[in-house]
């Protein structure tokens, strides 16, 4: 029984040390700071900057107006007044107009028929043709944006004008069915509200991750010179040794959360409607989660420099695992099992609905225990390759290859 | 003569270094490619058509039944569930059962057939774009088509023929046509942007790498003397070799991408002609980085840092023109930005190459920087000082 409560009592103290190790580790180890402090800090900043203007507006167009009647000018007026459209200029024929789409000077061509008005004489539909630039799906958006209700309001002066030419004044005083659509969560539609709250969750575990592998293999570049030891490790056993470290980063990150979810939206007035106690509540075990990832990932990292080479391009496919961009019900199935065990996928669907549709921590416990349930098995993977990396040691192998010259 | 400047030693050391560890091989060929399956993959269809939605039906009447059995025909929302009240669908958005609402509102028949008007709702989740961008369209739709439904009907009641009714009810039609990529499919645009800038991620990140680990473990005196001392053919002889393997790659993604997945390319022969290129460029980007600062750290932190802004910053998703000026500039200091306007033109548009010829001049402004920088690298080559 004693000798039990040793051991507890042991542990706790290898806890300690282990903790104390890796914090020194981290707060000397400049490449570590850069990735704990500098990125959560820095890079919010820098991608909200980039999406800050939000909307696309003013995208210019080139008209084609073979009509060339009062009416055809005020559609194309109008146009010019939508918030998409910006007119820059009549273009003599569709050829002309290409020439300058070819030229960057236009993504849109509006090509007005020669019948154009053919309703006020003859009663008969008309069709302009739009003609849209596909590099950018943001501007085809906002394009459709500006079009549809432009056909909307041109048809109902045209259809009041029309009612009235045939005498029939009653039916323009029938029912009016009006549709009103309401935006949620990024009620502006603009595109740093959309992306940000995801994209700050995976600066978070993609950074954490990194400074983990960085420390892990510098940890393997100071055995490699040491003959296989390396004389910075606290010899505890394997769950005080992984349970310390993963402390050491959720303490640095408890503030670079605080910051990057609270502060970082509140700095661009970005959709921030979810309750603090909510949002910080559901960070942590996505930081638990995270270390215990990185700490599983850091057997990939033969050497220091390997953790750029092996994490940094991770990011843009786990950006496209998370469902931000594109919706994981439509995501290939195989895809969505490896999204499954990325705990910022879960981390940035849960944020994104706290943070911009106000969901509580309940509504989204999903998310929330997938997350914890992540972390304990990487937790199990973690120990498991821990041990297999000691018993190598004490057999003698060097786990890191020679390099060449030597 | 080549043997004496060493040019090929040179590049045979390399080849050596290539395959003498795995982290080069997965880099250079194993990421790029398996990442371009990825995006190539990652949509089960080229629109994510049917997003669950839900609908409130507080009217209960024929009309409004007809109304939700018509919704369901659409291709864009998929009813998934009646909710009972507004808390009830809000509820479930937030839990992200659904992407949007449609609300009907009482007295919906009833205020029809007396000609009065009344307002129907639609909710949708913007904050996740493109479902909740195809949501908005398919409500819209609806709503217009169920208008137009309900007034045709009037107009009927009053004598009027079935093809002035059309008129009066969409006197002009726009015909939207998009060019190059009339499915609208989202993997044309994703895998044509987002695979080679990762490819470009890789080459800046291999470049940085393959220098700085020379100078860690103090090879590169090494490596110079079997360039019999030039900097210039150290440089040729490493990189060589790795733009071969590079380019070689970038091919293999566009056989895949134009090839197998048949994605529209209007001037292929150009395309193979920016491949080089764009592959030289970002070596050279990431061999002005590691000789603006020969530690290891800081260039590949600048290396990740910047290939992962290219994402954003080349202007795929967000238009470069639309940006803060200061922040769009940057866009242009990037091989990826020249490589996407080449692709723009000459696969997507299959335009002239007239219009393309300064994209192409772009990038080859790259490599010629370097030797402005360079001398810089050749102290930290002959003395390397490995601060972590």
């Amino acid at each position: 029984m004693n000798g039990t409560l040793h051991d507890i009592k042991q542990w706790f103290i290898d806890l300690a040390l282990v903790f104390r190790r890796e914090m020194h580790l981290v707060v000397t180890d400049a490449g570590a700071l850069i990735f704990f402090i500098g990125l959560p800090l820095l890079y919010p900043l820098v991608y909200t900057l980039i999406y800050n203007p939000e909307v696309v507006r003013d995208i210019p167009t080139v008209i084609v107006d073979n009509s060339r009647t009062a009416r055809s000018r005020e559609l194309v007026r109008n146009a010019d007044a939508t918030e998409a459209i910006n007119v820059v200029g009549y273009a003599t024929d569709m050829a002309d107009a290409r020439r300058r789409m070819n030229e960057k000077e236009c993504y849109g061509i509006m090509l007005i028929p020669e019948d154009y008005s053919k309703w006020t004489g003859r009663g008969e539909q008309s069709h302009v043709t739009f003609y849209c630039e596909m590099s950018l799906l943001l501007r085809y958006r906002s394009y459709l944006q500006a079009l549809t209700p432009l056909q909307l309001a041109t048809g109902a002066d045209i259809r009041t004008e029309l009612i009235s030419s045939l005498g029939a004044e009653s039916m323009s005083q029938g029912a009016t069915i009006n549709a009103v659509p309401t935006y949620l969560g990024d009620t502006q539609q603009g595109f740093a509200s959309f992306i940000i709250p995801g994209i700050i969750i995976l600066i978070l575990q993609q950074s954490m991750v990194l400074g983990i592998t960085l420390l892990a293999g510098t940890s393997r570049d100071r055995r490699a010179a040491n003959g296989g030891i390396d004389p910075l490790e606290i010899p505890a056993s394997p769950s005080a040794t992984l349970i310390g470290k993963m402390l050491t980063y959720v303490v640095i990150y408890l503030p670079m959360t605080i910051y990057v979810l609270h502060y970082v939206p509140l700095f661009f007035s970005l959709p921030h409607i979810g309750a603090a106690a909510d949002y910080l509540l559901f960070s942590i075990p996505l930081l638990v989660a995270s270390a215990f990832f990185g700490l599983t990932l850091q057997v990939l990292v033969k050497e220091r420099e390997t953790a750029f080479v092996v994490v940094v391009f991770t990011s843009a496919i786990f950006l496209f695992l998370s469902g931000l961009t594109w919706p994981r019900y439509a995501t290939y199935f195989p895809w969505n099992i490896l999204g499954d065990a990325i705990p910022a996928v879960w981390g940035a669907e849960g944020f994104v609905r706290i943070n911009s549709n106000g969901a509580t921590l309940s509504q989204q416990e999903h998310c929330f225990n997938m997350m914890w349930i992540l972390a304990a098995i990487y937790f199990v993977t973690s120990y498991i390759l821990l041990r297999i990396e000691r018993r190598r040691i004490c057999r003698g192998y060097r786990p890191s290859p020679a390099p060449l010259s030597e | 003569m080549s043997t004496n400047i060493g040019l090929c030693d040179t590049m045979r050391r390399e080849c050596r270094r290539l395959v003498s560890r795995k982290v080069y091989i997965f880099a250079m060929v194993l990421v790029p490619v398996i990442s371009a399956l990825f995006f190539l993959t990652l949509q089960s269809e080229g629109l994510p058509l049917k997003a669950p939605t839900s609908v409130i039906d507080m009217d209960h009447s024929r009309l409004s039944h007809n109304f939700v059995r018509s919704m369901q025909a659409n291709e864009l929302v998929n009813i998934t569930s009646e909710s009972l009240s507004f808390h009830d669908a809000m509820d479930k958005l937030q839990r992200g059962e659904i992407f949007g609402f449609y609300v009907i509102p009482q007295n919906f028949e009833k205020d029809v057939i007396g000609g009065r008007d009344c307002t129907l709702s639609y909710y949708t989740n913007i904050t996740f774009y493109v479902p909740g961008s195809l949501v908005l369209n398919g409500f819209t739709r609806m709503s217009v088509t169920e208008n137009g439904e309900i007034a045709s009907g009037k107009l009927a009641s009053k004598g009027i023929s079935d093809r002035l009714t059309t008129v009066l009810l969409n006197p002009v039609d726009v015909q939207v046509n998009t060019i190059g990529n009339p499915w609208l499919n989202y993997s044309v645009y994703l895998s044509n942007s987002f695979i080679p800038c990762l490819l470009q991620l890789m080459i800046m990140l291999m470049t940085v790498f393959s220098v700085v680990s020379e100078i860690k473990h103090g090879t590169s005196p090494e490596w110079m003397r079997t360039a019999r001392g030039s900097l210039l053919i150290a440089l040729l002889g490493k990189f060589i070799p790795q733009t071969i393997l590079f380019t070689a790659v970038g091919y293999l993604i566009d056989a895949m991408l134009y090839g197998y997945w048949q994605f529209p390319v209007g001037h292929l022969g150009n395309m193979l002609i920016a491949m080089p290129l764009f592959v030289i460029a970002s070596q050279s980007l990431g061999l002005i980085f590691v000789s603006a600062v020969p530690n290891p750290r800081l260039a590949l932190s600048m290396a990740s840092l910047i290939g992962i802004l290219a994402f954003s910053v080349a202007g795929f998703s967000y238009p470069v023109a639309s940006m803060y000026g200061a922040i769009g500039i940057f866009s242009y200091i990037l091989p990826i930005r020249w490589y996407f306007l080449i692709y723009i033109d000459q696969a997507l548009n299959g335009i002239p190459l007239y219009f393309s010829r300064l994209y192409y001049a772009a990038l080859l402004v790259f490599p010629l920087v370097v030797p402005a920088v360079a001398w810089h690298l050749r102290r930290a080559l002959l003395r390397p000082v490995y601060v972590p």
